[in-house]
């Protein structure tokens, strides 16, 4: 007997002030695909999301592979297999090239693979060394639906595969070699579940539920997926994927440095680092501000994330999102370093040590902040950074002490 | 004719605080001078205490609320929550500005960043700032009002934290001047006005959180009608 993938137990999801989904219970085993279909407004989204661990119940429970992953009381774990997910706002990094998208899904799969083969179906090939940014709204919806089906692709054991409106925006023929695929996968022994409007999709189907009833459904057999990946060793995704996000944009340069040098400008400006050489504390204030700047500006990362709604997509898959750690920590010592040389003259390595801290930490903090209110609908109209001041308390101990050093 | 409670005791706690303040300016006795470096400035300590006790209170129903929310999804905590973020930054905004005003006249500089007792404060009426610009930036709904509420439970920890930290790491705010032992006392012509500064302070939030309460209710009621309307319900 196939294995159960996913299973929605008394779930019940409030959006808004209304509940959209109440009590609402699905079970998906391997080899079936259930097809959510009703009108606008009806909850289908709500249910793929919820499967994908991102909305907050008010009671339920979802399984994947009979494990817990969420619940009502907001525990979250992460599933003991990687899941395919296409959500409807795509969830893509438009600064990323197609090929580091869909490389980046096949390392969350623990895996590698050729994608030629699945790109030139697509007719997206001869675009993959493009950022998705350049791509038309159609070609970058081909993408997300490609990263929602890749984990099965690659795997040779059954696995989870969620699509929220993947035919939005796909002309008929990308609509044809997705209707393969999915049967193929399907036949595979992969369970999928999809939120969709077209009805030509419903033939893919081996259930119709339109959230109130399940309707069996007889779909086309056809030769099952041929899994294309070799498994490989991925530790430390996040941060690596972090590092990548920076050093293929220099996000963190734009935004982070550039405050940090405006600050030393202002700073020069106004004083005459010899003629305050008796002040140590204010020196040193001096000194260590850039690295207090570098965390204050925010982790460019997650900025970076917000957009497409990839940082939903990101923690649905793993346990942390991409981060800038590293940069921020590093960052931290070479300003400082920097504005070591400008306002004393001298060169401390623990000092030195201790910007990068102050760096990694600010980062931290405000990304903590950020992250406290992702789940609003305008995320960046919210004055979250009006807690910030918190930091400075401990940002002038920091400072009073290095001058003791 | 229907007594409008709100209404009422706003006026009452209104006209409470004028008369503090006038007994402040011009009855109350004048403190040592060796007690106050500006021992006129002292005299905003009638407004700047009473205004401090009644944000506290704010700040306690402000976590009464976002607890009720919380975890009995209280359509009356949520208003509460509402009027208690109101009355903590209207409160919170007086306390921060009469100590500004007063920290000028005495210590010379208006705020210092490594005074505990300032920080914690002036991040609370930050916190109470953040709740209610937040809350307007955004359309009310679970998501809203559960991020929200849950910064009011955590927030409500900076509350222990601002009332011992003149006790424990003394920098620059002076101690209690009620509640703080001996050299805490105060004459009682000085408690007198303190204590009217107090109530007044407090039956004026008493009124402003009735009435915001409300408000929030009307605004509910609304919300409801036109989602009927749209026939959402």
């Amino acid at each position: 007997m196939a294995d159960t993938l996913l299973e929605l137990e008394g779930v019940t999801i409030r959006r808004g002030i209304d509940i959209v989904l109440s009590n609402f219970n699905l079970s998906l085993k391997g080899g079936q695909c259930v097809i959510l279909h009703g009108e606008n407004g009806s909850g289908k989204s709500t249910v793929i999301e919820a499967s994908a661990r991102l909305l907050p119940m008010e009671k339920g429970e979802v399984r994947h592979h009979l494990s817990m992953v969420h619940d009502h009381q907001g525990r979250r774990k992460s599933p003991k297999f990687p899941f395919g997910l296409t959500l409807q706002s795509n969830g893509l990094v438009p600064s990323q090239t197609i090929q580091q998208h869909l490389e980046t899904v096949c390392a969350i799969s623990q895996s590698s693979c050729d994608l030629t083969p699945i790109l030139e179906s697509y007719g997206l090939s001869h675009r993959r060394h493009d950022k998705i940014a350049h791509l038309s709204g159609g070609q970058q919806r081909k993408v997300s639906v490609i990263s929602g089906l890749i984990p099965a692709m690659l795997s040779e054991t059954p696995r989870l595969i969620l699509l929220d409106e993947p035919d939005s925006g796909l002309d008929d023929s990308s609509i044809d070699v997705l209707k393969t695929h999915i049967n193929q996968l399907r036949s595979a022994g992969h369970g999928i579940l999809i939120a969709t409007h077209d009805e030509r999709l419903f033939e893919c189907s081996t259930s119709l539920h339109d959230l109130k009833k399940e309707t069996k459904n007889e779909p086309e057999s056809c030769e099952p997926w041929t899994h294309i990946g070799n498994r490989v060793k991925n530790s430390f995704l996040t941060t690596k994927m972090g590092w990548k996000y920076n050093a293929s944009t220099l996000i963190s340069i734009q935004r982070n440095w550039l405050a940090s040098l405006i600050v030393i400008g202002a700073l020069l400006a106004l004083v005459e680092p010899l003629s305050i050489d008796d002040q140590q504390i204010l020196l040193m204030g001096f000194v260590l501000a850039p690295a207090f700047t570098i965390g204050l500006v925010g982790d460019s990362v997650t900025s970076m994330l917000k957009e497409q709604r990839a940082i939903d997509w990101w923690r649905a898959q793993v346990h942390s999102i991409p981060n800038s750690n590293v940069e921020s920590f590093l960052s931290g010592i070479i300003l400082t370093i920097f504005s070591m040389q400008i306002f004393l003259q001298t060169f401390d390595w623990r000092i030195i040590l201790i910007g990068g801290v102050i760096g990694i930490v600010t980062t931290f903090c405000l990304r903590f902040l950020e992250l406290s209110t992702i789940r609003l609908t305008r995320t960046n109209a919210v004055f979250i950074r009006l807690l910030t001041p918190i930091l400075i308390l401990p940002w002038a101990m920091v400072v009073e002490y290095c001058a003791t050093l | 004719m229907r007594v409008r409670h709100g209404e009422v005791l706003l006026a009452s706690g209104f006209t409470g605080i004028m008369i503090t303040l006038f007994l402040a300016l011009k009855w109350a006795p004048s403190v040592s001078i060796d007690a106050f470096a500006s021992p006129a400035a002292q005299r905003i300590f009638y407004w700047h205490v009473p205004s401090a006790w009644a944000a506290f209170i704010a700040f306690s129903v402000l976590f009464l609320g976002s607890a009720l929310w919380v975890f009995k999804r209280s359509a009356f905590g949520w208003r509460l929550h509402v009027a208690g973020s109101e009355a903590s930054l209207a409160c919170g905004l007086m306390a921060v500005w009469s100590g500004c005003v007063w920290g000028a006249a005495e210590w010379g500089t208006p705020w210092d960043w490594t005074d505990v007792r300032l920080n914690t404060f002036g991040l609370l009426t930050l916190l109470a700032l953040f709740l209610v610009l937040g809350r307007q930036s955004q359309p009310d709904g679970v998501e809203s009002r559960d991020t929200f509420s849950t910064f009011g439970l955590y927030g409500f920890v900076l509350v222990p934290i601002t009332y011992i930290a003149t006790r424990i790491w003394q920098i620059r705010h002076p101690g209690p001047v009620i509640g703080g032992g001996e050299e805490s006392s105060l004459s009682s012509d000085m408690g007198l006005v303190l204590l009217l500064g107090a109530i007044s302070f407090t039956i004026l939030i008493a009124g402003h959180m009735v009435m915001s309460a409300r408000i929030t209710e009307y605004e509910q009621r609304l919300e409801r009608l036109q989602n009927k309307v749209d026939g959402r319900i």
